[in-house]
């Protein structure tokens, strides 16, 4: 072992944090990148779902907070590619990565939102799991990335208020709108439970992420963690949660949920859910339809910044 | 962005009187729009008064390699800070 | 509900708030869809001001209006001849080259539209103009560095904002056939074109842009509620929610 590898050793036994100049192993480069990227793609993907609602918010409040969280996810996605980058990977490598399916996001975007309701639904449960992911990443051992995620969730803590507002709104409205809320619910329940991913039994890439400090708390912890919080304010709210199975152990002070359908999971990551192909025709419709925008700004800036340098 | 944009670090200075601080990157095609995607990343929720966007390949930094050469001399010099001295009791302001 | 509208000064701020609003809805169209990220933020945050504004603009509204409506009410429950914001910010999103023409062109008359409205009699709008105007130098330094980029750039993207600008100057000679009204409320209503028409010539002239004579279409006036067909569908979609469910209460 030399003096390099021993150094990385050290910080990540002292809990201090790796930054890009250090030395570190190529398999510790290659996970942070697969996992920040993923990261960084779910952020730009989800802005797709709630885009989808944009221009029907049915107030003006309703339309600027939706369109300042959106907004905020493409800042969450920037921040994450630089911090990518910083590990020797190139924004427009992770853009083809995105683009030939070889980089996945999360697979939740992969779900439509059908109804306004579901704009509360994503923001209370898919930001809400979010959260609950991102603040035990606050912890990461790679020092770009857990700056990131500090930053990050300072300014995603209104996005789950702001999901939560809307489900109130609508669980405490009209009949119909108590009815969407709850339907938003039922679709939402499930798949925003599976986005902390395999149990840890059948995690693959567990062992090594947790001795490296990359990942910080088990899938299953997180989970539970957010079952926990989660539950009492769908209580609150009047609404069913959609597991006939769930119920309190009053002895570990835990939720306990029914199995979950683990073969839709991995049939949407594997590109089968309802809205991949979309996501994915969508981001790369932007991309492709804009390159002369692009080819625009790279041929001005040759012949107006060319005279400084 | 595929080719022709750069990355740009960015600084924010907070308040009047602070240092400028680095907070992340940005990538842009040229100057002014560089400082107007770090104004839109990084000072949205009012975090700035004055930015500086700066070319990557415009920051020199110490090789990994060169490190231990650079750094670690400094480690014994204690003299250099005030703590070093022994202050005769009863005597002040020193 | 029928929406009404007594006032003289009410009248006239419609048309100002409304353009705020279209121009917000039709920028809100390129979320997720812009040439890159950090695009998408900066138009992102041009549409949030000209929401903001038109909110503030509904809500001076509504007090001289002795708060009959909300500015929500104004937004989501007028019908197409009932809004009168100037055909040009109705225009589509064809590419970013329509976007971005849009954009500057509103953006020079806007700057000179708030800077008279601040010597308004009305405290509470001119409170409004000292924040807008600085929204709207930001927008305009970037509307129009953009336009040096596409006029600049390629081939291709002069091209594309040549045929962006031929197109959107048809919905320009309409905005300064000015009305007794805004005779009323505007300070200088010839200065408003002249200061126009100054720095779109001065900027077209140094992008290798042509300011083709432009044969002014035969089409009623916005200060009358008339528009272009896409009106129709902009409100369509901006209104479903509160159409489909007129009981329901939406924050």
């Amino acid at each position: 072992m030399d003096k390099f590898e021993q150094a990385f050793n050290q910080i990540i036994e002292d809990d201090l944090k790796v930054e890009p100049r250090d030395w570190m192993p190529e398999k510790y480069r290659q996970t942070n990148i697969r996992q920040i990227s993923q990261h960084a793609h779910s952020e730009i993907i989800g802005m797709q779902p709630e885009g989808n609602w944009l221009l029907r918010a049915p107030s003006l409040r309703s339309k600027q907070v939706l369109l300042a969280k959106i907004q905020d996810e493409a800042g969450h996605g920037l921040y994450l590619y630089s911090v990518a980058e910083t590990l020797g990977i190139s924004r427009q490598e992770m853009n083809e990565q995105l683009h030939n399916q070889t980089a996945k996001y999360s697979s939740i975007f992969n779900y439509p939102t059908v109804t306004w309701a579901d704009m509360g639904a994503v923001g209370w449960l898919v930001d809400g799991a979010a959260i609950v992911n991102q603040v035990s990443l606050q912890r990461t051992s790679y020092g770009p990335y857990a700056r990131a995620m500090v930053r990050i969730c300072k300014e995603e803590s209104f996005h789950q208020r702001q999901g939560y507002e809307i489900m109130c709104q609508m669980a405490f409205g009209t009949a119909a709108q108590k009815e969407m809320a709850q339907d938003a619910l039922n679709r939402f329940w499930e798949p925003a439970l599976m986005m902390f991913g395999p149990h840890d039994a059948d995690s693959v890439h567990k062992g090594q992420s947790m001795a490296w400090k990359i990942k910080r708390e088990s899938n299953d912890h997180l989970r539970q963690r957010f079952i926990d919080r989660t539950v009492p304010q769908a209580e609150y709210l009047g609404l069913t949660i959609p597991d006939k199975g769930l119920k309190f152990n009053e002895e570990t002070g835990h939720y306990e949920t029914s199995p979950f359908n683990w073969d839709e999971f991995w049939n949407v990551v594997n590109g089968n859910g309802p809205c991949n192909q979309e996501r994915l025709d969508h981001h790369k419709k932007a991309h492709n339809d804009n390159r002369w925008v692009r080819e625009a700004a790279e041929a001005y800036a040759e012949k107006t910044e060319a005279q400084v340098a | 962005m595929e080719k022709g944009d750069k990355v740009w670090e960015v600084f924010v200075q907070k308040k009047s009187g602070l240092p400028f601080k680095h907070v992340g990157s940005v990538r842009a095609y040229d100057k002014k729009m560089a400082i107007q995607n770090a104004r839109d990343l990084y000072t949205r929720r009012s975090e700035g008064r004055a930015l500086w966007v700066v070319p990557v390949e415009a920051i020199v930094s110490v090789p990994l390699d060169n490190a231990d050469a650079f750094f670690d001399p400094a480690d014994d010099k204690a003299y250099r800070h005030a703590t070093f001295y022994v202050t005769p009791e009863g005597v002040n302001h020193l | 509900m029928k929406i009404t509208i007594e006032n003289n000064e009410a009248k006239f701020l419609f048309r100002i708030a409304d353009t705020s609003l279209i121009l917000a809805q039709r920028m809100a169209e390129l979320c997720s869809n812009a040439p890159f990220l950090e695009e998408d933020i900066a138009i992102s945050n041009c549409s949030l001001d000209l929401f903001g504004r038109a909110e503030e603009l509904y809500k001076i509204i509504a007090t001289i209006e002795g708060n009959k409506f909300t500015p929500d009410d104004y937004v989501f429950r007028r019908n197409e001849r009932e809004f009168f914001n100037i055909k040009l910010v109705e225009q589509p999103n064809e590419d970013f080259a329509w976007t971005i023409t849009r954009q500057f062109m509103h953006d020079v008359w806007a700057k000179e539209v708030f800077t008279q409205l601040s010597s308004s009699k009305n405290e509470e709008l001119v409170g409004l103009c000292s924040k807008v105007l600085k929204e709207i130098e930001y927008s305009l330094l970037h509307s129009r560095d953009w336009m040096y980029r596409l006029g600049l750039g390629t081939e291709e993207s002069n091209k594309r904002t040549q045929d962006a600008i031929d197109h959107l100057l048809k919905y320009v000679e309409e905005i300064f056939n000015f009305d007794d009204l805004d005779k009323e409320y505007f300070s200088d209503c010839a200065n408003i074109e002249r200061v126009w028409q100054e720095e779109i010539n001065r900027v077209f002239s140094e992008i290798n842009i042509e300011r083709k004579e432009i044969q002014p279409l035969s089409m009623r006036d916005f200060r009358d509620g008339f528009h272009s067909e896409h009106i129709g569908h902009l409100l369509s979609i901006m209104q479903y929610l509160p159409r489909a469910y007129p009981d329901a209460k939406w924050s």
